[in-house]
């Protein structure tokens, strides 16, 4: 055999950059579902907290789809926050997308498909796969070739488990398979009955002393229980998106190249719903109903408002969370004043939760989590005069300090951040309040300031 | 002994039982594979390594009767269907005691694993999928 089969190497160890959320661990809720006041990463919000624990609570028994949420309070409330949170706790078979309202503008894709395949990423739909295996130690293999070289070749190999031991003989094709994966005795197999495929698990702890030295990848497993010829079973979640891709694929090779899906024909999805519609019927197929969240949703148009209304209405749609920081505003698209930026007839969908803003003492306990999380030490007084700067500027400001002032006192070679530490990064950078101000004392030294009367559009 | 130690008692006891028949079902498994690999063995040994009009000694319980090979080997064959039968519907109550030791012991029962399975075509159609 000329080809050899290059080990599958997976890396285990992740590397998890730190996100402004990334302490978030779950909501911070007791069985009772009453919000504890600093757990899971999570600090106050209380009435927040508990609202979606409620709404998480549904989504967990699966009795509501095609419900929206909102989450609706000023900026650096723990909006994305309570929505990490109910990301975390919702577990990993729970499909689980997010998205920002500005994503979906692109060239590559309209507004409404970026949105209708946010939708259905969000929706898991779970199937089993059943395979009869024969799983055992390698006792012995014998392989008789023929003397004259050529010919088909015969051979014996013997199985074991704790509990049984059998022979079974072996045909050419078999032969083959098991020198290419170069099983030998002491190896833990599998051999999957339909196909034929075998697999090597690794090698039996009790032939572990066999030989002296041996590769890193060499790995040691107990011999297997119980019968040989087993039936194993494995529950798969995919989301409906991943299978309109595979299907849109083999019409079309132009997905292939652009490297991402591009956008699917809706034949596709129709073809896609009944077939899945048709394994649950069948019972193989269950659908899960997942979460959809949608931050700075003011950025959306009326276009895909319209089209958030009629998708919620769909027998297949996941939970919708939204959050925005805006108040009463323009509608994208429209010159139609509305509360939050979203049209009437959507808002009054939604299940709508406040966040309000953080006091002192939460502040001082959220930079005292995210301290923790940036593996930066502060001082008592240092921290004191971070919640100040936290509570006259913004809690975001203070959070970006932290890791500043980190290396600054690293710089300095010193363990623990010091208020000079603080200092010294709060004149080097300037909060947004201090900013404008800067701004409004220099404008005429900037370049186009002859724009400074027209009002800033958004939009 | 008071009513809550009895009420513990009784539990335990509940949640045992619950488990010593998952545990028996599982062992008649092995043992009923066991003796299908070993009919399985018979049978490959008499396709290959006997002559066709030689008569084979069979062992019944603890005696030796002389039979025709044909004739054996249908007997073997039949004995296999029974036990792949008998194997597919412990496999079946196995699920069900599972799921029952699950509920007396108060953990979230198993997901998914009441679901029929794929059959091979639709499998294949989703396979780049479950291979990740």
């Amino acid at each position: 055999m000329a080809t050899t089969k290059v080990p599958e190497v997976r890396d285990i160890t992740r590397i998890e950059r730190i996100g402004a959320h990334s302490h978030i661990r779950g909501l911070g809720l007791d069985d009772a579902l009453e919000p504890r006041q600093v757990s899971q990463g999570m600090v106050g919000q209380l009435a927040s907290r508990r609202a979606a624990g409620v709404i998480l609570e549904m989504i967990k028994d699966g009795h509501i789809a095609g419900r929206a949420v909102l989450i609706a309070g000023q900026p650096g409330t723990g909006k994305t926050a309570i929505a990490m949170g109910i990301a975390q706790s919702l577990g990993l078979d729970t499909p689980f997308t997010a998205l920002a309202g500005s994503e979906i503008f692109s060239l590559e894709m309209s507004k409404t498909e970026a949105l209708s395949q946010a939708f259905r990423k969000a929706i898991g739909v779970r199937i089993k796969e059943e395979t009869e295996i024969i799983e055992g130690e390698v006792v012995e293999i014998q392989i008789d070739r023929p003397a004259t070289g050529t010919g088909s070749k015969v051979g014996k190999l013997t199985l074991k488990t704790t509990e049984m031991e059998t022979i079974y003989d072996l045909g050419n094709k078999m032969i083959d398979s098991l020198s290419k994966e170069k099983v030998q005795a002491g190896d833990v197999i599998t051999i999957d009955k339909a196909t034929g495929k075998i697999s090597k698990l690794g090698r039996s702890f009790t032939r572990a002393r066999d030989y002296d030295a041996m590769g890193a990848q060499t790995q040691f497993v107990q011999c297997p229980e119980g019968e040989l010829q087993k039936r194993k079973e494995v529950v798969h979640t995919v989301s409906l998106h991943e299978i309109d891709v595979i299907n849109s694929r083999t019409q079309g090779f132009l997905a292939l190249f652009s490297g991402d899906t591009g956008e699917i024909k809706s034949e596709v999805r129709e073809q896609i719903n009944a077939k899945v519609c048709e394994w649950r019927e069948e019972g193989k197929a269950e659908i899960i109903p997942g979460v959809l969240f949608i931050d700075e949703v003011h950025m959306l148009d009326m276009e895909c408002f319209s089209f958030l209304n009629r998708a919620l209405e769909s027998d297949l749609s996941p939970v919708l969370i939204m959050a925005t920081n805006r108040g009463i505003t323009r509608i994208r698209g429209t010159n139609y004043q509305s509360p939050h930026g979203i049209p009437i007839d959507l808002l009054d969908r939604l299940l709508i939760i406040a966040t309000s803003p953080y006091t002192e003492k939460e502040t001082k306990q959220i930079l005292k989590i995210r301290c923790e999380e940036e593996d930066v030490e502060l001082s008592e007084e240092a921290h004191t005069v971070l919640t100040r700067i936290g509570m006259e500027t913004s809690l975001r400001y203070a959070i970006q300090l932290i890791s500043t002032a980190g290396l600054v006192c690293r710089k300095r070679k010193g363990t623990e951040v010091q208020v000079e530490d603080i200092k010294r990064v709060y004149s080097l950078f300037l909060d947004e309040a201090r900013s404008s101000q800067y701004m409004k004392e220099y404008q005429d030294s900037f370049l186009f300031n002859e724009t400074q009367s027209a009002a800033m559009d958004t939009s | 002994m008071d009513s809550v130690s009895k009420q513990a008692l009784e539990y335990l006891t509940e949640v045992e039982e619950a488990a010593e028949d998952v545990l028996s079902t599982k062992q008649q498994i092995v043992d009923l594979d066991m003796k299908r690999n070993r009919n399985r063995e018979a049978l490959h040994a008499l396709k290959h390594e006997m002559p066709d009009e030689e008569k084979v000694k069979v062992c019944f319980g603890n005696m030796f009767i002389k039979f025709s090979k044909s004739k054996t080997q249908e007997m073997i064959q039949k004995d296999q269907e029974q036990l792949e039968k008998e194997i597919n519907d412990l496999r079946r109550e196995l699920k069900a005691k599972v799921k029952c030791l699950n509920d007396t012991e108060g953990k979230p029962e198993l997901r998914g694993y009441n679901l029929s399975p794929l059959s091979a075509d639709e499998l294949k159609a989703v396979n780049s999928l479950l291979k990740r």
